[in-house]
């Protein structure tokens, strides 16, 4: 009986062709929005991701700072008694993190954890003569900085390598440089919180595109940091980790919050701009794409009415020879998965040389060179099932209401 | 019922409700025997179209009962019943009613292939066997679309036929034909009652059509009245 069924179900389709081709067009394109919309979106996120991650880590282990210990009188005797303090000054015992070696075996331990670099981060005057930038230098660890934020390959003068061997040598942000007027090779004089000055050459330039990292960060090696601070061999100020996953920081930060005597920030926490704006650009990818799924989904259903009006006498007649309910059902439906499936091939089709398309227009801004655009098979995947879903559900509204025809009443008139 | 009793109605009540309650069938009751050419005649608005859609089981609106080949049809389900019109009832309309867009052929399949009860290449040399006896055979790959009317209403019946049914029912089958067809369309109709026992059961208009048939059923106002 089904071969039966679907030979009626083509003959529909293939004889008011056109009226078939309008049907699949509107399936395909708004297949090919979903994919379309969908690529460039994650495209867009991951760009975001690229650029935010070369400034910072997926999480970050600093010394925050003492509590506020300014009321010691409340401490010992609770708040009932008064006290009047004024100026207090709190005292930080510990700069940095102390004892570092435990809680860098510890952490690099963690099975996420695929990078983690040791940094000395000072606050600092760079000086040129007359030209002060505040700023800040960063004391890394070449090899292990370079993994956790690829920082070589946004180089732009110099090698990020022959900062390893070079106690003297500096790595200036490109923008710095500028509003130093400093170029390769020349010297910079820094001085620190602690009223010592020192004088490095610039043995390399980078860029980001991260404005604020560009003007004011420059590197140094981390043992000629600890120098500058007078500070012992295995000081440090910050750890910066990174996990497979980037967005699966919280079970990593759970572990290791409660072990840590310091502060475990994850980049969530510390940039939610940024997580809001992923997400947002999701929600609107979504949203439009579904949009125009719908309104190729009206468009079927529009489509199919009228041919199910223009087959009424047919149907009816069909129904007279013996054809069941499920019949009349299984013929309109096929016609439907079919403009569907149809329309969800050529439309990931269409989708995909839109993605490249758009991906090959030129956009300088940033660091960027193109459009970003992401080639995902779930995408893909999605958007098919997605317009497969819509012309089964606008496909079964009138079919349904083919198969409860009357043949009594259409054939009498 | 005996077994030579195609079709019986037992006192069948059918009102219509639009525009106003109006009781359309009053209470027929008749058996018709299997082979019989029977015509049911009357003005219209006597009800005998009406009485011919409840006997073909598409109208199940109604009071009564009706039994086809000793089948009790009333109160069955529409896809049972769908499935019963199948095998045991073809229909030929006032308007041949064939599907536009496929041939000749298929309309005539069609039926078959739903019943299913040969394989597709047996249904296709049935189909050609009924369109040579009546006389179009070498029009069964032409669109049906483009017949003329009784070659239209010839192939209507070839579909009638396909599935070997025990009734065949006729709503003004020549009502829409000139003479020569009707002559052609009632002796194919009489040939199929005489030679294969068919039982034929047509509504028409066309008092020499039913004089020459077997039986009229004459109804006026819901009734039977000869």
């Amino acid at each position: 009986m089904a071969a039966t069924n679907y030979k009626i179900a083509y003959v529909h389709l293939t004889s008011k062709i056109r009226q078939t081709i309008v049907a699949l067009l509107g399936v395909m394109f708004g297949i090919s929005m979903y994919v379309f919309m969908n690529s460039f979106m994650t495209g867009v996120n991951d760009i975001q991701t690229v650029l935010a991650f070369t400034s910072i880590s997926h999480i970050h282990i600093y010394n925050d700072g003492p509590e506020d210990n300014t009321n010691l009188v409340k401490k010992a005797y609770g708040p009932e008694v008064l006290a009047n303090i004024r100026n207090a000054k709190v005292i930080q015992y510990i700069q940095g993190i102390k004892n570092p070696e435990p809680i860098t075996a510890l952490v690099r331990k963690q099975p996420d954890v695929i990078a983690l670099t040791p940094q000395v981060n000072i606050n600092i005057f760079f000086r040129n003569s007359a030209n002060k930038i505040n700023g800040t230098l960063s004391g890394v660890d070449v090899e292990n900085e370079n993994r956790v934020f690829n920082i070589s390959e946004y180089m732009v003068a110099g090698n990020w390598n022959d900062l390893k061997y070079n106690p003297e040598g500096v790595i200036l942000g490109a923008d710095l440089a500028d509003r130093l007027s400093l170029h390769m090779g020349d010297n910079i004089n820094v001085l620190t919180p602690d009223n010592v000055s020192k004088t490095y050459k610039v043995i390399g330039l980078f860029r980001t595109n991260v404005n604020g990292v560009d003007k004011s960060k420059a590197y140094l090696n981390i043992n000629s940091a600890r120098q500058l601070l007078s500070a012992n061999s295995d000081y440090i100020t910050d750890l910066q980790v990174n996990i497979k996953d980037f967005e699966k920081t919280a079970p990593v930060i759970a572990r290791l919050a409660p072990v840590i005597p310091y502060k475990v920030e994850s980049w969530q926490m510390a940039n939610q701009q940024l997580e809001a704006g992923s997400k947002l650009r999701n929600i609107i990818a979504v949203a439009v794409s579904l949009t125009i799924l719908m309104v190729a989904g009206f468009g079927i259903y529009n489509i199919m009415n009228m041919t199910i009006n223009e087959k009424i006498r047919e149907i009816a007649i069909l129904k007279a020879m013996g054809y069941s309910s499920r019949d009349i059902t299984t013929i309109f439906l096929t016609q439907a998965m079919v403009i569907g499936l149809a329309g969800g091939v050529f439309g990931m089709g269409l989708g995909y040389v839109l993605a490249v398309i758009v991906n090959h227009i030129p956009f300088k801004i940033g660091g960027l060179n193109n459009l970003p655009m992401a080639y995902r098979p779930q995408d893909y995947l999605l958007a098919f099932f997605f317009g497969l879903m819509t012309t089964l559900v606008a496909g079964f509204l009138p079919a349904r209401k083919a198969s409860k025809i009357d043949p009594v009443t259409i054939i009498r008139g | 019922m005996d077994n030579n009793t195609a079709l019986k109605a037992d006192n069948i009540v059918k009102y219509f409700y639009e525009p106003e309650k109006f009781q359309v069938l009053k209470g027929l009751s008749f058996e018709v025997k299997k082979g019989e050419f029977v015509s049911l005649t009357g003005k219209s608005g006597s009800g005998k179209s009406t009485l011919l859609y409840v006997l073909s089981t598409m109208d199940t609106d109604y009071e009564g009962s009706l039994s086809i080949n000793g089948e009790t049809l009333t109160g069955q389900s529409m896809n049972r019943l769908a499935a019963f019109r199948n095998q045991h009832i073809g229909f030929v309309f006032q308007f041949h009613y064939l599907l536009p867009e496929f041939n000749v052929l298929d309309n005539v399949m069609l039926p078959a292939l739903k019943l299913k009860r040969y394989s597709a290449k047996e249904i296709e040399a049935r189909a050609y066997d009924n369109l040579r006896m009546l006389g179009l055979e070498d029009q069964a790959l032409k669109a049906a679309s483009k017949l003329s009317g009784g070659q239209q209403q010839r192939v209507a019946i070839a579909r009638a036929l396909i599935n070997d049914p025990s009734v065949i029912m006729g709503d003004e089958p020549t009502g829409n034909l000139d003479s020569k067809n009707t002559a052609i369309v009632f002796d194919i109709f009489q040939k199929l009652a005489r030679e294969r026992g068919q039982t034929i059961i047509t509504v028409t208009h066309d008092e020499d059509f039913a004089h020459k048939s077997d039986r009229i059923i004459d109804m006026r106002d819901g009734e039977i009245i000869g």
